[in-house]
């Protein structure tokens, strides 16, 4: 008969439309070895997805895409094997075994920069300029004003986060930035956090709670190296922040129902 | 019938306990309902409500099942009997009391039945000097109650969990009726009532009769109805918020009387409720219902008054646009491509067919496989998927429950209380496949059999 907009490519080609004034900046600001890093990352995920999809009949989806410029961004800076290395567990085992984008419960990005992080600890996380950081604002707002980044997510994140660096210690103003863009890029992806309402708050809120812990006791660590951890452990809490958020619904419901 | 907003206070008492703050007061520009957002879907060409509705009666009509209903019958005519309106065609053969009658005045043309003499169809030609057959009604309760499953009108009512008609001696433990509905292009059921003066508030107390719980009577934000029984406090009006799928019945009963296996909810329509009150006031089955004619395939959209389970040929053949087209039998979310109206449906949806390819090449299998997605297509929660479910009820995880076929876990999050209509706004935001109300269908039919029998 008819069928509506919200199918998964559209939501991954929106998602990538949101992103697009990121990868503008981080493009200008990297200069070519950005741009060989990220074609490098498109070529190795598109490589997995294409494998997916002639032995098990996974079509691969434009969220490869966005991973892929994900990963570019935000994983350590080891050599182009160890990338390809890391690209290939991030998105095997983080997504495609899953089925793909949609039936995955972790980014592939942060399970990539995961990985690199801990198989190549000398390898030096990114610094992120700051025009990445500012153009995550209207990505992030694209994506809520689309509908196809939880807007929930995003306020618990940054009400949160202000609260952190208003009234946490000193030192946590740095961090903001690489969190700003971990949480454009990771933390909003529709698929891999929480899927209630309350469950969007906590999972923000959790979020920022976690960098904000990390800022402050991990020593030495580097932004970005924090934020994604936090956006990891906020990912794998999601489903406990959104199983808390059904029980406290339907205990408000057998109060109001019997 | 039809007043202004200052009523909706009068007499029961507004039910505004749902989620969040409560609503102004009245008036168009009234609150919507708190984090219950809903959608607003281009209908495309709908009846203008200035006109007035049409009478038309269809030379044929059919008396079907619901989707995915079965019934087992006792025919009690043959093919070529002339009958009345109203006059028993069939009877169920688990329930003998519950029978199934004509919807208008003719003769049968077809009686169909599937093995195990399941209702596939029974189609009648119009012919008016048939006449309608006046059943009798008792005064008192089972009276009333008998009268009704004899009468047919038994089949107005639905109930849920599950679906389909209410077992004859079920007793629900709220009754929700429908005076609002949201699909696109569906006719106003206030509309329809407007003028049935007191037969609504008498079908009201014929339905407190058969409940001792609430019965909740939903209406649409800004709207009342004057002179509904009190029902000893039982009656509650329920303002329903703007948008789909507030509208439907499934979204009301979940937000204000959960349905369960223990406790059965029905839900009935306003205007049914009204011929329910003239069937008991007469002893005549309602003969009419209020359709809405639309969409694109259409010249112009319009409003009929015509019989249940009318051909829909009948309904919308002089209003088509020139091309091939297909009609269906509900708005265009729900809806079956078939010939007559389904036994719910007061809505004709007619679109354009879209040209067939002369000759269907087939792709080149990689082209096929970049787009074909392994079924269910992955779920992805958006601002939208979340609003098609009214936001009152988790819709991601219910969704994903039931597209995984975890009964347990779709019941625990409101599942008992929908049918696979309330899902249909889902299917047609995330372009589903297979559907979302399919794999509902399925799961609640194995959720049935698990409950065992009603």
């Amino acid at each position: 008969m008819r069928r509506g907009l919200w199918d998964r490519e559209t939501v991954a080609l929106l998602l990538i439309a949101a992103v697009l004034p990121m990868a503008a900046a981080w493009l200008w600001w990297g200069g070519a070895g950005a741009a060989g890093r990220l074609v490098w990352a498109l070529a190795v995920s598109g490589a997995w997805h294409l494998v997916f999809m002639l032995a098990r009949a996974q079509p691969p989806s434009f969220a490869g895409a966005l991973a892929g410029f994900a990963v570019a961004v935000l994983s350590p800076e080891a050599g182009p094997l160890q990338l390809a290395l890391g690209i290939t567990f991030g998105m095997v085992l983080g997504e495609l075994v899953f089925g793909g984008w949609g039936r995955n419960f972790l980014h592939p990005a942060a399970a990539t920069a995961m990985f690199l992080g801990f198989g190549y600890p000398t390898a030096a996380w990114p610094a992120l300029v700051l025009p990445v950081a500012w153009a995550a604002i209207p990505a992030v707002l694209i994506g809520v004003a689309f509908g196809v980044m939880p807007w929930r997510t995003a306020a618990g994140a940054v009400l949160a986060g202000a609260v952190a660096v208003t009234f946490g210690p000193p030192g946590l103003a740095p961090f903001a930035a690489a969190g700003a863009v971990v949480l454009a890029l990771i933390v909003l992806d529709p698929v891999a956090g929480a899927a209630t309402s309350v469950g969007r708050w906590l999972h923000g809120a959790s979020y920022a709670g976690f960098l904000a812990l990390f800022a402050t006791g991990w020593v030495g660590v580097a932004p970005v190296q924090a934020a994604v951890t936090a956006a990891f452990l906020a990912a794998l809490a999601a489903p406990l922040l959104d199983e808390i958020a059904i029980q406290a619904w339907l205990m408000q419901r057998r109060r109001r129902h019997g | 019938m039809l007043t202004t907003p200052d009523t909706i206070a009068e007499g029961g008492r507004t039910d505004n306990d749902a989620d969040g703050p409560g609503f102004g007061q009245g008036g168009r520009d009234a609150m919507r309902w708190p984090g219950g957002a809903g959608l607003v879907i281009e209908a495309g060409t709908v009846p203008d409500p200035a006109l007035s509705p049409v009478e038309v009666i269809a030379d044929e009509a059919a008396l079907l099942p619901e989707p995915g209903q079965t019934l087992r019958l006792e025919p009690l005519v043959e093919a070529g009997a002339e009958v009345a309106q109203g006059a028993p065609l069939a009877r169920l053969r688990q329930a003998p009391q519950i029978a199934l009658t004509a919807p208008m005045p003719g003769r049968v043309a077809a009686l169909d039945l599937a093995p195990g003499r399941i209702l596939s169809q029974i189609v009648l030609f119009h012919e008016p000097e048939a006449g309608r057959h006046e059943h009798v009604v008792a005064a008192n309760a089972e009276g009333l109650r008998a009268a009704l499953q004899g009468a047919g009108v038994w089949r107005l009512i639905r109930r849920r969990p599950f679906g389909g008609m209410p077992p004859p001696d079920e007793r629900p433990v709220a009754i929700a009726v429908m005076a609002v509905d949201s699909r696109p292009g569906a006719p106003d059921p206030l509309l329809a009532i407007s003028e049935a003066g007191e037969a609504f508030a008498r079908g009201l107390t014929v339905l407190g009769s058969l409940t001792d719980g609430p019965v909740l009577v939903v209406l649409p934000v800004g709207a009342g109805i004057a002179g509904m029984p009190d029902l000893g406090g039982r009656l509650r009006r329920v303002i329903a918020a703007e948008g789909h799928p507030h509208g439907l019945a499934g979204m009301q009963v979940h937000t204000h009387h959960p349905a369960s296996t223990t406790a059965p909810v029905w839900d009935i329509h306003a205007e049914d409720v009204a011929g329910i009150g003239s069937f008991v006031e007469t002893g005549l089955v309602p003969a009419a219902r209020l359709v809405a004619v639309g969409g694109d395939g259409l010249r112009a959209a319009r409003l009929v008054r015509t019989q249940p389970g009318a051909h829909l040929g009948a309904l919308s053949r002089h209003l088509l646009s020139p091309g091939a087209h297909r009609v269906f039998s509900g708005s265009f979310l729900e809806g079956r491509e078939q010939a007559f109206l389904g036994p719910r449906d007061r809505q004709v949806t007619v679109l354009a067919r879209p040209p067939t390819p002369a000759a269907p090449r087939r792709p080149h299998w990689f082209l096929t496989a970049l787009g074909g997605a392994s079924r269910p297509r992955p779920l992805i929660p958006t601002a939208a998927l979340d609003r098609s479910l009214g936001g009152s009820l988790p819709a991601v995880p219910l969704l994903r429950a039931i597209s995984a076929g975890d009964a347990e876990g779709a019941a625990r999050l409101g599942a008992l209380s929908l049918l696979p209509e309330d899902l249909a706004l889902a299917d047609y935001v995330a372009a589903a496949a297979p559907p979302f109300s399919a794999m509902f269908t399925s799961l609640l039919a194995r959720m049935a059999e698990e409950a065992g029998p009603a």
